[in-house]
């Protein structure tokens, strides 16, 4: 194995770790800042959980982003990762929600407009639309959540106590549930950058088999997990409470909408069961946490008359939105420059 | 795993049941009020009535130790974090409403106050009134545990039996200082009027904060 590839791929670990800090934080972010979950429980529970979304499941939404720019050159693959974590990283530092899904993509058209190599507009057109339909969908979700508990909790006439045990227990299962789709959906915007040029080789231990992209995949879970476990619990202690205060309750509809879209734009076996219904079904894409999260708490507050979202926080964050891919290009057109002329690096193939 | 989660359970049942016996003891304490007044008038200070008010006693003492349990589960099992502030300072509104039937209770069987006929009847409707408000009260509090829709209808309840005993208490006091009596005997009754209706008062600031936390519980 060429031992430069694990220089190479530390972009993609920055990137994952970047993940961890700041997309990780939203599932649990919630349950944390409620207090219902102490953080040593939610970050144990996230890593393990994204861990196994991103080896088992991460394919789907791989292949997706591979079809917007195959990056044939590692060092193009570095820098397309490294320009996505550290515009990931200023975001975060300057208090700008941010998507990771976001900047990987403007990366990646920053790679192929540098390269001189062809967008597929229609594969563009498709992650596109999913950072209107993501919020979308997560917001949906929440509002039919939202009225569904509440008219539940209204006629079981359970005793706040035990409603607060049932969230408990809910936050803790959603969440796992929802890492698992984190990992499984966005381990493409943390690795797949480097699937193309992956020197790793599969192994097998008795029933237990990983081939050379679920390596990748697995070293890229442990970037993230670091970064749950070192950067997170300041983000998700303020999480819940950025855009509107929210019961337990709430913070538990927010954490399984965000896990159910997560899971429709990663889930091979449903998109398989969809089409096999003749159903439309959702492109296999790697969608925006923060997006989703921020799309159900929307919904949440429309469902509760609008009065308690900030909208001022919105406009921020909608700001963050619009200005992730663009910084995230820019930087990567102009770095792979630097790149290919003054370390005379080759970039793509 | 599964035994942590019926351990949990477990606990957070014996916690339900502090909680309810806890509103019992509103309840309790009301009626045996009532009891304790009937027996004073009927009997005067005797005995009996020292028992009366002993039980009173000991319901108060019980209560006060239910109060400091709920409180300590609360927060050694880390229960309803969005909540718990709310929940310790309702449980420490009906301590208060539990505090001020003892202290009533106490007077007279400190004081020995001499009643004249006349007013036994219409003390014994202001103790009826008193003892229906800590009532409802109590329905109220318990069903901001299990089923909030109930609380406005109860909490409408002890509003207008508090402002019934407001007008029974102002007459009865109106009454009381158009007599022959001694003003010292005068004010001494004027003084334990206005304690009972206080209980009811006390039960009003309540609900008053109940309402409040209410609406905070609805997701």
């Amino acid at each position: 194995m060429d031992y430069s590839f694990l220089f190479f791929i530390s972009s993609g670990l920055f990137l994952g770790w970047s993940l961890g800090a700041n997309d990780a934080a939203n599932i649990f972010g919630t349950a944390v800042g409620t207090k219902m979950v102490k953080f040593r429980t939610a970050a144990i529970i996230a890593s393990v959980f994204v861990t196994l979304g991103a080896v088992y499941a991460g394919a789907g939404a791989s292949k997706t982003l591979g079809d917007l720019g195959a990056i044939n050159a590692i060092a193009g693959s570095f820098m397309t990762a490294f320009a996505a974590a550290l515009t990931v990283y200023w975001m975060v530092k300057s208090g700008l929600t941010v998507s990771t899904s976001q900047a990987i993509v403007g990366a990646i058209i920053g790679w192929n407009l540098y390269s001189g190599k062809p967008t597929d507009i229609a594969v563009l057109s498709k992650i596109v639309s999913t950072w209107i339909f993501c919020p979308a969908i997560s917001g949906c979700f929440a509002i039919m959540l939202y009225y569904l508990i509440k008219w539940s909790i209204k006629h079981s006439s359970l005793h706040l106590l035990r409603l607060d045990q049932f969230t408990r227990w809910g936050l803790i299962a959603t969440g796992a549930f929802g890492a698992y789709a984190l990992g499984a959906n966005n381990i493409a915007n943390v690795m797949g950058a480097f699937v193309d040029a992956n020197p790793f080789k599969g192994f097998s231990i008795k029933n237990f088999t990983l081939n050379g992209t679920q390596v990748l995949f697995l070293i890229g879970s442990i970037a993230i997990s670091v970064g749950v476990f070192t950067y997170s619990q300041k983000t998700m202690a303020t999480v819940g409470k950025r855009l509107m205060a929210m019961s337990p309750q709430v913070a538990w509809i927010v954490v399984l909408a965000q896990s159910l879209t997560l899971f429709i734009f990663s889930s091979q076996g449903l998109k398989d069961l969809l089409t096999d219904l003749h159903l439309p079904s959702l492109p296999l894409v790697p969608v925006s946490c923060s997006q989703a999260v921020i799309g159900a708490v929307i919904g949440i507050g429309l469902a509760k008359g609008g009065r308690e979202v900030k909208w001022g926080i919105l406009g921020r964050i909608a700001l963050g939105w619009v200005t992730t891919p663009v910084i995230a290009g820019i930087l990567c057109f102009v770095s792979l420059f630097f790149l290919e002329n003054v370390f005379n690096m080759t970039v793509y193939h | 795993m599964f035994h942590l989660k019926i351990s949990l359970f477990a606990q957070t049942k014996a916690l339900e049941t502090k909680i309810d016996e806890f509103h019992d003891k509103i309840i309790d304490a009301s009626m045996t009020f009532k009891k304790a007044i009937k027996t004073y008038l009927n009997e005067g200070p005797g005995e009996n009535y020292k028992k009366t008010n002993k039980r009173v006693k000991k319901i108060e003492h019980d209560a006060d130790k239910l109060r400091r349990d709920i409180e300590n589960k609360l927060y050694i099992q880390n229960l309803i974090p969005d909540l718990r502030a709310d929940v310790l300072n309702l449980v420490e509104n009906l301590d208060k409403v539990i505090n001020k039937i003892d202290e009533v209770a106490y007077r007279f069987y400190i004081e020995h106050p001499e009643i004249p006929q006349e007013y036994h009847i219409p003390l014994l409707e202001l103790c009826e009134q008193v003892c229906d408000c800590c009532e409802n009260l109590a329905i109220a509090s318990r069903s901001f545990f299990r089923d909030i829709s109930l609380v406005r209808d109860y909490s409408q309840k002890v509003y207008f039996i508090e402002h019934e005993t407001d007008l029974t208490s102002g007459h009865m006091r109106e009454d009381l200082f158009n007599t022959d009596l001694p003003l010292a005997n005068k004010l001494q009754l004027s003084d334990l009027i206005t304690e009972i209706a206080d209980i009811a008062d006390i039960a009003e600031d309540c609900t008053d904060e109940l309402l409040i936390f209410t609406i905070k519980r609805d997701i």
